[in-house]
């Protein structure tokens, strides 16, 4: 009977290779072209919601999600919450990992982070307390190990720590009716509110090689199977300990330590700042993508026809997929920005035949309160369109070119002239007034809406005025003149 | 029966899909991996190749697939055991089992983002197609939920996980027969079909009676039928687009 036979089939690594690791270390090089205290490229992603964060650590890559939920707290600890973490060392990432009971090194991973971050006192604990000895919040760190390329540890906790970092627990109080229910608030209602920690405790690994001569940080997953014995030191930015890790391997000199835990601490201010930049990206970015937007009415992508197929959706799929392709991955919002932009240009042009195009947007709309902003902005770019729709207007052209030295409000200097044709039949003073008034109530509200919000007003105001004032004397002039000739 | 048109969350009418989004080859490790996002339901499937050896119960002659469904949070229960089991079935169907006999092959589904409101949702008819490329379907898989004794399920992970998991076995090179795609459609109270349901929208859905008539059930399927050949449309090109950047799997 045939019957499973993965052990047999995990990797070992060849002679061949072995060897020319073990040489290459002995003069100073790694194989991946690092130095010796070199870490790899360290990239850092969050999700679409709160405390969700990607790490890939050269090829190493790691996610870490974190939920909170109401329990009842330690009977030893009445006020303090509870933070625990899961590591997950999936079979995706390695081929020896195995699904079901963790491993040696996945219990060894779990035990390293949550020294770090729960015995240092890195999350502050009591902040968690809602209700001393019966309710407190109960913080848990899902981390998954999705890819292993060596030195999981690092990135697994650099992973736990942007996650911490950008939770944030919804906002509960205590109220009710008598005083004793707990009412957790929708975190769209009121501010759900972000993690006290103190500090941020880096864990930088170390592999040594040769009994204990050569040691490298940050080894990858081949450099692991070769190395002779390895120790994480946990060190925060101000150069505190908060823990070591030396699990059997090779021994190694005491002064061989020191220099570990020295070089670690430049290591672990290095990537804490590297924390925080990205933190502080995704923090602004959740901070935009609060501001309440109008829902967007355009199509969203792909737009199924009722029962059969129409070929001008078969046609936009490629447009649809190539854009979609190069952006697989929804980590900060950097895609939002580029498809709000693609709008607000096809708007701007009036290009209506492009509505299939901007179908592929998912971003916020544009929130526009002064549509006609759009006309008036167009032709702020443009003095010679201006003059030309004066031109086109009306017979007034002249008055209107030598008053109109600002750009603002040509469309409604249009109006204005129109509303000027519409009143040359009028010839006496009451009509004249009266004729003010007619154009002056349609044109005050287009001045308006746009001076106001080109912040011009005063000159439309002015020019307002001297329009009519203008009129006025062109009705009565003739007529005058006609009586003293 | 006029088709009504309902009102979304997000604008979409009731035959529009979310955006949909392929990558392949993100691991390193893994012989095979794709990562599929529709909207903001993203899957991440893994795919190793052929190992030596079947389970004692796995017929020796063709070749076994062995699925490991892995949730975002929390620990594996019945749910996940439902995913393994249903999505195992699917990929039998899809892949060539005379091949290579006396293999197995493992296949990991990670979920990495799904619509996450905990809310419990009301009645509804679940339909999830999968179907092959612009032909039969496979299987119609009728799932009626009722909430508070089935508890939180999200419907679209299912058709995610299938794409992912096809994705996945064409970049890790296994015979397939054909490449399947798969969508859920959802039957609201007033009787209309509205593809790629959210779980926000299944709260908004009730339903009054408990009779499900064969018609609605055959409108869904057409509805899906429709919808699958525009996603295979886009699995087909994403495939020939991307080019394999890494050939070489040793380890």
């Amino acid at each position: 009977m045939p019957i499973m036979e993965h052990k047999s089939m995990a990797w070992r690594m060849s002679v061949n290779e072995r060897k020319f690791i073990e040489t290459a270390l002995a003069s100073d090089l790694r194989v991946d072209g690092r130095r010796p205290f070199d870490y790899r490229r360290l990239n850092i992603k969050f999700g679409r919601e709160d405390g969700c964060s990607e790490v890939q650590l050269g090829e190493t890559h790691v996610m870490a999600y974190v939920t909170s939920e109401l329990v009842q707290p330690y009977r030893d600890r009445p006020n303090e919450g509870i933070l625990a973490i899961f590591t997950d060392f999936s079979p995706m990432a390695d081929p020896s990992f195995e699904a079901g009971r963790p491993g040696e090194s996945a219990i060894e991973l779990g035990r390293v982070i949550d020294r770090g971050l729960r015995e240092s006192r890195a999350v502050d604990m009591e902040s968690l307390c809602v209700v001393a000895g019966k309710l407190v919040w109960s913080i848990q760190v899902d981390l998954h190990i999705i890819d292993n390329g060596g030195n999981l540890v690092d990135a697994a906790n650099v992973a736990a720590l942007a996650a911490l970092l950008t939770f944030q627990r919804p906002e509960c109080t205590v109220g009710g009716d008598n005083g004793q229910d707990i009412i957790i608030h929708d975190p769209k209602v009121v501010e759900p509110l972000p993690l006290v920690i103190h500090h941020l405790p880096i864990s930088v690994t170390f592999a040594f090689y040769n009994k204990g001569d050569i040691m490298v940080i940050d080894p990858t997953h081949k450099e692991e199977s070769v190395m002779g014995g390895k120790m994480t030191a946990t060190i925060n930015s101000n150069g505190d300990v908060c823990a070591i890790q030396k699990a059997g391997g090779e021994g190694v000199m005491p002064s061989v330590v020191m220099q570990c835990i020295r070089i670690a601490s430049v290591k672990a201010a290095d990537i804490t700042s590297k924390l925080k930049n990205a933190v502080e990206v995704y923090n602004t970015e959740r901070a935009l993508r609060k501001v309440k937007r109008h829902p967007s009415k355009m199509a969203h992508q792909v737009s199924v026809a009722d029962i059969t197929l129409e070929d001008k959706q078969v046609k936009d799929l490629p447009r649809h997929q190539a854009k979609m392709a190069c952006q697989p991955y929804i980590g900060s919002s950097q895609d939002d920005e580029p498809k709000v932009d693609t709008r607000t240009s096809t708007n701007a042009d009036g290009n209506s035949s492009g509505t299939h195009a901007d179908a592929f947007v998912g971003g916020p709309s544009k929130w526009d309160p002064y549509p006609l902003r759009v006309g008036t902005s167009q032709v702020l770019g443009t003095l010679t369109v201006v003059k030309e729709e004066q031109v086109v207007s009306d017979d007034h052209r002249a008055v209107e070119c030598s008053l109109d030295h600002t750009t603002t409000s040509s469309s409604g200097t249009v109006s204005v002239s129109d509303a000027m044709q519409k009143s040359n039949t009028s010839k006496s003073l009451k009509d004249a007034v009266k004729c003010l008034l007619e154009f002056f109530l349609p044109v005050t509200m287009d001045f308006w809406m746009t001076s106001v919000a080109t912040e011009y007003w005063h000159f439309a105001v002015v020019k307002v005025i001297v329009l009519c004032a203008i009129r006025c004397l062109c009705q009565w002039l003739p007529s005058k003149l006609m009586k003293a000739l | 029966m006029a088709p009504m048109e309902v009102d979304r969350a997000d604008g979409r009418t009731s035959n529009q899909l979310r955006p949909l989004s392929c990558t392949r080859n993100v691991l390193h490790r893994a012989h095979g991996s794709a990562r599929w996002s529709q909207g903001d339901t993203i899957v991440l499937a893994a795919v190793f190749g052929p190992k030596a050896g079947t389970k004692k119960e796995e017929n020796p002659e063709k070749a076994s697939i062995e699925v490991i469904w892995k949730p975002k949070t929390g620990l594996i229960g019945k749910v996940e055991k439902e995913y393994e089991m249903i999505l195992k079935r699917t990929l039998q169907s899809v892949c060539l089992l005379t091949i290579h006999p006396n293999t197995t092959t493992s296949v990991i589904v990670q979920v990495v983002g799904d619509d996450d409101r905990p809310e419990l949702s009301l009645i509804q008819l679940e339909v999830q197609m999968i179907i092959k490329n612009n032909s039969s379907i496979i299987r119609a898989f009728l799932a009626l939920r009722i909430t508070h004794v089935m508890g939180l399920r999200t419907p679209q992970l299912l058709p995610c996980a299938i794409n992912a998991s096809c994705a996945a076995l064409a970049d890790a090179g296994i015979p397939l027969k054909y490449l399947a795609v798969a969508i859920c459609c959802g039957l609201t109270g007033s009787r209309s079909v509205i593809l790629d349901p959210t779980k926000i929208e299944e709260k908004v859905f009730s339903y009054s009676c408990m009779l499900y008539l064969l018609v609605d059930y055959f409108n869904c399927l057409d509805r899906g039928y429709a919808a699958c050949a525009k996603i295979s449309e886009f699995l087909r090109r994403s495939m020939e687009s991307q080019a394999p950047s890494d050939l070489t799997k040793t380890t």
